[in-house]
């Protein structure tokens, strides 16, 4: 009988692919590029929506309980809605201790870590900034990390992945080349932003956020802190608001219309914006953007 | 004895003097870094009814329940139910720790504290190693009947509970020692089967102890659940969808009421739930929720006297069905208002064959605005227009409801589920 089941399961474990659940889609286009055909990767959250209020809607638990392996952002980005999922996915393999899941926040330097954390403060992050794939050196880092996971939960496409990894990181470092040139005069430049999330591409470029439109982390605009960044705007004389693509720019245009500070829309994640479908283009876009 | 005295309080300052020094991590023996989350949900309201408490906690749903808005009493604890006097209430403070208890368990406790006293809301342990998308569960829990049943209080978008589980299970909807086991299936459409055995303890609709000499004691568990979820997602939009069954016992003793009274039956509760969500964006949706419960109770009914002895028995059965559905608009992340409509629309009673007229369409209407501070906070004014209940006397009556609720919350609290 055992080996009936044995013989009937083994076609399906030989072509069947790892399945691979990870939370957004930046981490889905790292997870393919260095998975390539040996790995199926399922991507959880949308990529023009806040990364902070994902709904965890019951198809995903499905999708954390088909998944063999888990890859997500870490540091308290995906709090407020992965756990539900899995919980409810109750899948062994993508239990935050299996080895089957990797929390790529804890091979990243976090900056932006608060001293005190109190929600007095607002929905502050108590590990540092959690945005960190907007670096495009933390990128490489990621796609390393990701390398090493995929290879010791498929040891025998090892090869395959330490392969991919070469060619991304080529390509990567060539594009890093390009970005860089073309920020080098940007520089010193002050910025405005809606919330604190651009924190790692500002460091990579040396761009100065001088202040955010919402007063604390999580909290909405109050009209006493608008009227606070327009004077502050009005003194710094910051080259523009890096606005997200999923707060309403509503209140950042009330401001462009007291001070006539330019609005930059910024992408976070791929698919934020229409004809951005992988990490290239979404720097390609942020770079451009600020020329 | 001095000298003992004396070294002990020198031994303790100086291991608590040294505490002040050393950083947690250096402590030898110390655990601080296994403390379950913990957090804190309080929930005080404001209401103001044009009907006096006295006068409503009388009122009862003909046939189906009684004592809706005022306190009960059961096991020698009075219940007094959420938003029950005129002026301010002050509901609950609901206490939450969660934690790994080991590679295979989880533990979640949730502990009621109202003025007077304590309940163990909730206390049980999830498996987390099964695999092949199985969970088991134990202890005492909010069954997973339905899609309201197992949220808590607090995730609610209205003050009070639907009416029709109000009615048919009480304040705490099916809330019972057992097991559960669910099972999601390897499929791309969400599909999850759950089954459930659990005590029975349910005042308003389930038991087993016997009452006075007259009727049986059931066998325990004496209560059954299952249920089957399915959900989907076009676009941005998300339906979800379950239907669900209990079957169990029935002893319910009234016999300490004015008009004394026992009854024992088999009961079963049918219900088809469905909540149709759709995301504008991360903050901005509108849903509707809906949910039908049909209950049939067939047994004998008791009438006692004050001594406590059974005077007449009649065999008894109910048929009802009731339902509630509401719409719910998040504006964004601060806004939110919605409406409900509640009725009983369903309510066919026998005894001794024959049947007893006791009026049915019992509907309450409310709506509801909501401001929240953050996700920590909410702010709701809530108006019912209520023409679920009677009197005394059979005759129904109206009144209207208005509820200022605050619902905050401190600590480490889960993500809720969808």
């Amino acid at each position: 009988m055992n080996r009936l089941l044995i013989l009937f399961l083994l076609p399906l474990t030989l072509c069947a692919k790892l399945s691979v659940a990870v939370s957004y889609p930046y981490i889905g286009a790292l997870t393919k590029s260095i998975g390539g055909e040996n790995i199926n990767t399922v991507i959880l959250a949308k990529g023009n929506w806040d990364p902070h209020f994902v709904v965890p809607r019951p198809s995903l638990i499905s999708k954390v309980r088909n998944a063999d392996a888990l890859i997500m952002n870490g540091a308290q980005l995906e709090i407020g809605w992965l756990t539900a999922l899995l919980r409810r996915a109750a899948n062994p393999k993508t239990n935050v201790n299996s080895e089957n899941f990797l929390n790529l926040s804890h091979h990243i330097k976090l900056i932006n870590k608060p001293i005190s954390v109190d929600r007095a403060g607002g929905d502050i992050h108590p590990d540092g900034n959690p945005h960190f794939h907007l670096d495009p050196k933390n990128v490489l880092i990621l796609a390393k990390t990701i390398e090493e996971f995929l290879i010791s939960i498929d040891n025998q496409n090892a090869d395959a992945y330490k392969k991919n990894y070469e060619k991304f990181s080529a390509s990567w470092k060539v594009k890093m080349q390009e970005w860089k040139e073309k920020m080098a005069d940007k520089k010193g430049m002050r910025v405005i932003q809606f919330h604190n999330n651009l924190a790692y591409f500002n460091k990579a470029y040396g761009l100065e956020n001088i202040g955010t439109i919402e007063p604390l982390p999580g909290i909405p605009p109050s009209s006493r802190h608008i009227i606070k960044t327009i004077k502050l705007i009005k003194d710094k004389k910051p080259y523009c608001i890096l606005h997200d693509v999923y707060h309403s720019t509503k209140t950042a245009e009330f401001i462009r219309d007291k001070t006539g500070i330019k609005i930059v829309l910024m992408p976070h994640d791929i698919n934020a914006l229409d004809n951005i479908d992988d990490l290239t283009s979404l720097f390609d876009y942020l770079v451009g953007a600020m020329q | 004895m001095k000298k003992i005295l004396i070294t002990s309080t020198l031994c303790t300052t100086i291991v608590f003097g040294g505490v002040d020094v050393l950083p947690v991590e250096k402590r030898t023996f110390v655990q601080s870094k296994y403390i379950p989350d913990i957090s804190l949900v309080m929930d005080t309201s404001y209401v103001s009814r044009d009907m006096s408490d006295d006068k409503v906690s009388e009122f009862e749903i003909p046939g189906v329940a009684e004592a809706l808005l005022g306190s009960h009493t059961h096991d020698g604890v009075a219940h007094t139910p959420y938003n029950a006097s005129n002026g301010f209430n002050l509901n609950y403070a609901e206490l939450v720790l969660s934690s790994s208890v080991d590679p295979f368990f989880t533990v979640d406790g949730v502990f009621h504290f109202s003025e007077s006293n304590t309940e163990i809301e909730e206390l049980y342990f999830t498996s987390t190693v099964l695999g092949y998308g199985t969970r088991l569960k134990g202890g005492k829990f909010n069954s997973n009947f339905g899609y309201i049943n197992e949220q808590h209080h607090h995730s609610w978008d209205f003050a009070d509970m639907p009416l029709v589980y109000e009615a048919f299970l009480g304040m705490h909807g099916l809330n019972e020692m057992g097991l559960q086991l669910q099972w999601i299936a390897p499929t791309d459409t969400y599909l999850m089967a759950g089954v459930e055995v659990l005590q029975g303890e349910n005042s308003q609709m389930f038991g087993k102890d016997k009452i006075g000499d007259y009727t049986t004691q059931a066998d325990a568990p004496a209560l059954f659940v299952g249920y089957l979820k399915t959900s989907f997602d076009i676009k941005d939009t998300t339906v979800l969808a379950g239907l669900s069954y209990a079957r169990g016992s029935s002893r319910i003793d009234h016999t300490d009421d004015d008009e004394a009274h026992a009854l024992s039956a088999m009961s079963s509760i049918y219900g088809a739930d469905l909540l149709i969500k759709h995301y504008f964006d991360s903050y901005s949706f509108v849903s509707w929720q809906s949910e039908v419960l049909n209950r049939t109770m067939q047994g004998t009914y008791y009438d006692v006297d004050s001594s406590g002895s059974m005077t007449d028995s009649s065999a008894l059965s109910k048929d009802q069905t009731g339902l509630y559905s509401q719409v719910i608009y998040g504006v964004n992340k601060s806004w939110r208002a919605g409406v409900r409509y509640d009725t009983i629309f369903q309510n066919d009673v026998t005894k001794s064959g024959t049947n007893v007229d006791n009026g049915n369409n019992f509907d309450k209407y409310s709506a509801m605005i909501e401001y929240h501070t953050s996700e920590f906070a909410r702010f709701r004014l809530q108006y019912n227009h209520n023409h679920s209940l009677c009197d005394e006397n059979g005759d129904r009556q109206s009144f209207n409801t208005i509820m200022l609720q605050a619902n905050l919350s401190i600590g480490a609290h889960a993500a809720h589920s969808f």
